[in-house]
């Protein structure tokens, strides 16, 4: 859960990047932020993260309230959020594997634990025959979709996504935000960060506009174009998702 | 943390060297590099500091004390000599062992002696080591004001020459060690930092996934100590070879052996163990501090 309470931030450089914000979002939910360019959206993210602190206000994420959080405890605070950028940040020198179980290896998890975890995760996003490329190797698309196998591995509250189809061809990032919806029906709360309103209108849900540092629009729209959801419903994705089980294999 | 925990980490610093073995080939050089600088200055100052040493304790003033000095007297002389500030050694030359010695050395030219008879136009004398040269002049006026001193031979040119010898000597080396391990730390930190530039983006995907700074560290610092370590053996090959080379060669200078005295220059075998020790723990700590003090600028997440 996010919880915002009459948030601001302001740069040391004097910008105010957020001013006043009350946002709420609930375990479950799947928003959309969208926002032009300079907007906010990024700090929102930082914020969240405990990158940076709010100015004024309250900020609570998955039960920490994060003013009252010790440089310390960020780590803990992090290991229950997935985050994903629009520049993947795999690692070069690591397979799709080593990116992925190295996020485990992080939170020193029981290797027995990765060596099952690790391959599920990769099959949830579809790149079983990609297990021992390099990211370099990859297609946008898939290099977002092992960022996004990284960002679940750690079975996080929360997915935060920003800008996950900036760097994807609009064919492949329908794949991506698809992806990203599977993920939250089985629970995961995602809040996904994105400049492209044909996607958000497509897809419909809750979407949260900021403008100006301000939230300018916060309501459910239907998405537009009900064939094309059925479509990705039937998907191979969202198929392998509802039977987890069929997908686990020792790697 | 678990011990499963630190295995991975030991295993990730020494998996990482090899993943980044060129990186860690620069600053394993730049560590034998450092080392070897500093090390081999302060051998040679070391060094030169023994051969001025081994001139200096060639001192000797000498003391001749005035005619018809009771024995009694000398004795007295003798201990209170002795028990004065930075007196090395004292002896005393009666004149007969001048006249006997005298005599031996001359011992071609006998008809001289005959002259004599059984005069001893010598005279009775202290011969003094001084501890510290520095100080003679002070311990030349003491000697001077004791009872029945005839008078006091000092070696004052000898003393200015390795006086000053010293002083320029420890200025020089001090500035030259001190610019080495300037150079050192120049070279460590820039490699290091290198380093650890070329490996920010995967020291920022741990901060977001919630490793904890000691976490990330922990594989740069065992990474930094093994390099060190290795370059602190590197360093101590480098060293002994050079050493053997360069004493060889000295000691092979007879003309050269005998104005500096490399009879004082220390043997190698002598100061292996504390030379080890030292390259071994200084590459290790300077390895392991230096990379994980430049992990410092983007562990801030
Ligand atoms: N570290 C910073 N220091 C000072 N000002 C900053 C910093 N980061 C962002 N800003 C400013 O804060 C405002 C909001 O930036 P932010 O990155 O949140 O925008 P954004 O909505 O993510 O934009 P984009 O869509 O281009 O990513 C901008 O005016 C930006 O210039
Ligand atoms: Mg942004």
């Amino acid at each position: 859960m996010v919880e915002l309470k009459d948030v601001s931030v302001t740069y040391s450089s004097g910008v105010d990047a957020l001013e006043h914000i009350n946002l709420k979002i609930n375990d479950g939910d799947f928003v959309f932020v969208v926002g032009a360019s300079g907007a906010g959206k990024s700090t929102l993210i930082k914020l969240l993260l405990k990158e940076i602190d709010a100015t004024s206000g309250t900020v609570t994420v998955n039960g920490y309230q994060l003013s009252h959080l010790k440089k310390k405890q960020i780590p803990e605070l992090r290991r229950t959020i997935g985050i994903v950028f629009q520049d993947f940040r795999l690692i070069s020198k690591m397979t799709v594997y080593e990116n992925i179980a190295f996020v485990l290896r992080v939170i020193d998890a029981p290797r027995k634990y990765i060596r099952k975890r690790v391959p599920y995760v990769i099959s949830l996003v579809g790149l079983q025959a990609k297990a021992n490329s390099y990211p370099t190797e990859l297609s946008g698309g898939e290099m977002q979709r092992v960022a996004i196998a990284r960002a679940l591995v750690n079975d996080p509250a929360l997915i935060i996504a920003d800008e996950p189809t900036g760097n994807i061809d609009p064919e492949l990032s329908y794949e991506i935000v698809d992806l990203l919806r599977s993920i939250n029906m089985q629970g995961t709360t995602v809040m996904m960060v994105t400049h492209e309103h044909e996607l958000v209108r497509r897809f419909g849900g809750r979407i949260i506009n900021i403008t100006e540092g301000q939230i300018v629009f916060d309501d459910i729209m239907e998405g537009s174009d009900d064939e094309f959801l059925e479509e990705l419903e039937i998907s191979r994705i969202s198929e392998n998702l509802e039977n987890p089980e069929n997908l686990y294999h020792e790697s | 943390m678990k011990v499963s925990g630190v295995h991975y980490l030991v295993g990730q610093g020494i998996e990482n060297i090899w993943k980044n073995r060129m990186m860690a080939f620069a600053s394993f050089c730049a560590l034998l590099v450092s080392l070897v600088l500093v090390g081999i200055s302060i051998l040679a100052y070391q060094n030169l500091d023994s051969m001025i040493g081994g001139a200096e304790s060639q001192n000797e003033v000498i003391v001749y004390l005035e005619e018809d000095t009771s024995a009694d007297e000398i004795n007295r002389i003798g201990n209170e000599i002795y028990q004065m500030q930075n007196i090395a050694d004292v002896m005393f030359y009666s004149k007969e062992e001048a006249y006997q010695d005298w005599e031996d050395q001359m011992a071609d030219y006998g008809i001289l002696f005959e002259s004599l008879g059984d005069d001893n136009p010598l005279i009775d004398s202290f011969r003094i080591q001084v501890q510290d040269i520095r100080y003679m002049n002070k311990t030349v006026s003491q000697l001077e004001h004791l009872d029945h001193i005839y008078r006091v031979r000092a070696p004052y040119d000898f003393v200015a020459i390795v006086t000053q010898l010293r002083t320029i000597l420890t200025w020089v080396m001090s500035a030259l060690i001190l610019a080495m391990i300037f150079v050192s730390i120049v070279i460590i930190s820039n490699t290091a930092r290198t380093s650890v530039y070329s490996r920010r983006e995967e020291i920022q995907i741990m901060k977001y996934v919630g490793a904890t700074n000691a976490f990330i560290r922990l594989p740069f610092f065992i990474e930094g100590m093994i390099t060190g370590f290795f370059a602190g053996c590197g360093a101590l090959v480098i060293t002994w070879v050079v050493y053997d080379a360069v004493s060889g060669v000295l000691q092979n200078q007879v003309a050269l052996l005998s104005v500096i005295g490399v009879g004082s220059m220390i043997r190698f075998d002598a100061i292996y163990l504390p030379v080890a020790f030292a390259y071994l723990l200084g590459g290790a700590l300077l390895g392991a501090v230096g990379s994980a003090l430049s992990t410092r600028k983007y562990i801030n997440v």
